[in-house]
């Protein structure tokens, strides 16, 4: 007999599933507007924005009915937990695909200065983090979470040098300075939707192995004030 | 079912941590053994509940959980059962002591309230204290009003102390039993479901005052109610088929049990 619980939850992670795999379809469709320095598909984009926002509500309306009516534990608690976190991140994704867009409908006819940088590139990567990290979740899938952080790294590499390239191109060409800072911006939210991949492949290890890791590194040697004896 | 070979391991891996980290072992359980005739009902036990903390013990009804608890301080042998193995008491055996001298350093509360119907709600706190022979008036009068107050009962009854301590609700009842565990001055204090029979507001009484006794005593708790051992508790143990299967921190417990058998039974996914 399958209990009213187990069926609420299969109802979250199939609501999660179709959330992802329309924000998946959102970020790919992005760049390929950007690819071709085009914007063919902004009202697509802009109009199923829409659904992922709903998708977002309907998720955290069901993990409070789930939180409140069962007080789930163990792996259940931590899929609850871990879907709150991700579908904030999959919601912000979702935003950052129509920012791409909006930033390429202001530079149209600009193709060449986007080949000129390494913004393809760059978009490449952030691309197979996002769906990288989407299939980790969605697989429980530890081994291609962790391949996620890596390249990270590499796409900040990317925002910083892309910076440059722009930056250089505006001093050699004042008046490329307005699309210029446009595409200054479209590599800042790339690298954005890199970090939200990021978050979300942390989240997979919770889920799965319990393990907080997100800011592991940085708070190594850091107890918050007042803090320092509490689990002694 | 059967327990996986390296539960023992885990389990001591676990005490060795506890050990370490409390540095003060005040109940320690080896290799227990308990019976009803010929039938094992506790098998090879091995277990350090740390001073001053609360220890949750969870399992399916019949795995052993009262026992346990029964056989920490004597009781089992009381309704006929038989131990093997040892339970030390701050380093003492247990079974070599007299058994009124352990159960007044290791109190009871019991799931169904159970007030002396004929005292009043003061002479039930001091009922063992009297029954020892104490019979200093003003120091009784001291500690009824100190045990009222460590049981959260003090401002509901301070003005009707001579009425019949049956006469005030179940939950209050309740408080009036574990006031008289601890007149007595434990060290440990056993709950065997001890908020079952209760509502939810008497419940969350029960509760924060395990967190108030806690400064002061050893508690371990048997309980049905899977959530009230993760707010009350600081360990739990996990009972089946009269074996330990886990033993660790209630938060770890509940947020990433070691063992699949301790994550199916909590997650309600049992059998």
């Amino acid at each position: 007999m399958e209990r009213h619980f187990e069926k609420e939850l299969d109802e979250l992670k199939t609501t999660i599933n179709k959330m992802a795999s329309i924000v998946d379809e959102q970020v790919e469709n992005s760049f390929k507007d950007m690819e071709h320095a085009e914007v063919r598909l902004f009202k697509d984009i802009k109009h199923r924005d829409r659904e992922v926002d709903a998708y977002d509500n309907l998720i955290m309306a069901q993990c409070e009915s789930l939180l409140a009516l069962y007080q789930p534990v163990a792996s259940d608690l931590r899929y609850i937990l871990t879907a709150i976190k991700i579908d904030s991140q999959l919601e912000r994704c979702g935003d950052i695909a129509v920012n791409i867009v909006q930033r390429i409908k202001k530079t149209d006819n600009f193709r060449d200065i986007i080949t000129q940088t390494d913004l393809p590139e760059m978009a490449k990567i952030a691309r197979e983090m996002v769906k990288d990290a989407i299939t980790s979740f969605i697989n429980s899938d530890v081994e291609i979470a962790k391949t996620i952080w890596k390249k990270d790294d590499i796409v900040d590499d990317y925002n910083k040098k892309i910076f440059k390239q722009l930056v250089e191109m505006i001093q050699a060409n004042p008046t490329l300075a307005e699309v210029c800072s446009h595409l200054i911006v479209l590599a800042r939210q790339i690298e954005r939707l890199a970090d939200h991949a990021t978050n979300i492949s942390e989240d997979v290890i919770f889920l799965v192995d319990a393990e907080i890791i997100a800011h592991k590194k940085k708070l190594s040697n850091y107890q918050l004030p007042g803090e320092e004896n509490a689990h002694s | 079912m059967t327990v996986e070979i390296d539960t023992q391991s885990m389990i001591e891996t676990n005490v060795r941590h506890y050990a370490e980290e409390v540095n003060n072992i005040k109940i320690s359980v080896k290799n227990l053994e308990a019976y009803f005739g010929k039938n094992k009902v506790l098998k090879n036990i091995n277990l350090d509940i740390p001073e001053k903390k609360v220890i949750a013990i969870i399992g399916p009804s019949g795995c052993g959980k009262s026992t346990f608890l029964r056989c920490i301080n004597r009781m089992h042998e009381v309704v006929g059962g038989k131990i093997t193995g040892s339970i030390t008491l701050d380093g003492e055996n247990v079974m070599d002591t007299d058994p009124v001298l352990i159960r007044k350093k290791i109190g009871m509360v019991f799931q169904k309230p159970n007030p002396f119907p004929t005292m009043s709600i003061a002479n039930n706190v001091v009922a063992g204290l009297k029954l020892n022979g104490f019979r200093n008036r003003k120091k009784l009068k001291e500690i009824v009003e100190k045990s009222l107050k460590q049981a959260a009962l003090w401002d509901e009854v301070k003005d009707h102390l001579n009425d019949s301590g049956a006469n005030i609700s179940g939950g209050q009842q309740q408080r009036l039993c574990i006031a008289r565990t601890i007149a007595v001055n434990p060290e440990v204090i056993l709950m065997d479901e001890p908020a079952s029979a209760l509502d939810p507001i008497s419940t969350t009484k029960i509760e924060e005052l395990i967190f108030e006794l806690k400064k002061d005593y050893t508690i371990v708790i048997v309980t049905h109610n899977m959530q009230q051992a993760a707010r009350v508790s600081d360990y739990t143990a996990f009972f089946y088929m009269g074996e330990l299967v886990e033993y660790s921190e209630t938060k770890k417990m509940f947020v990433a049990p070691g063992k699949k058998q301790t994550e199916d039974y909590i997650t309600g996914r049992f059998g």
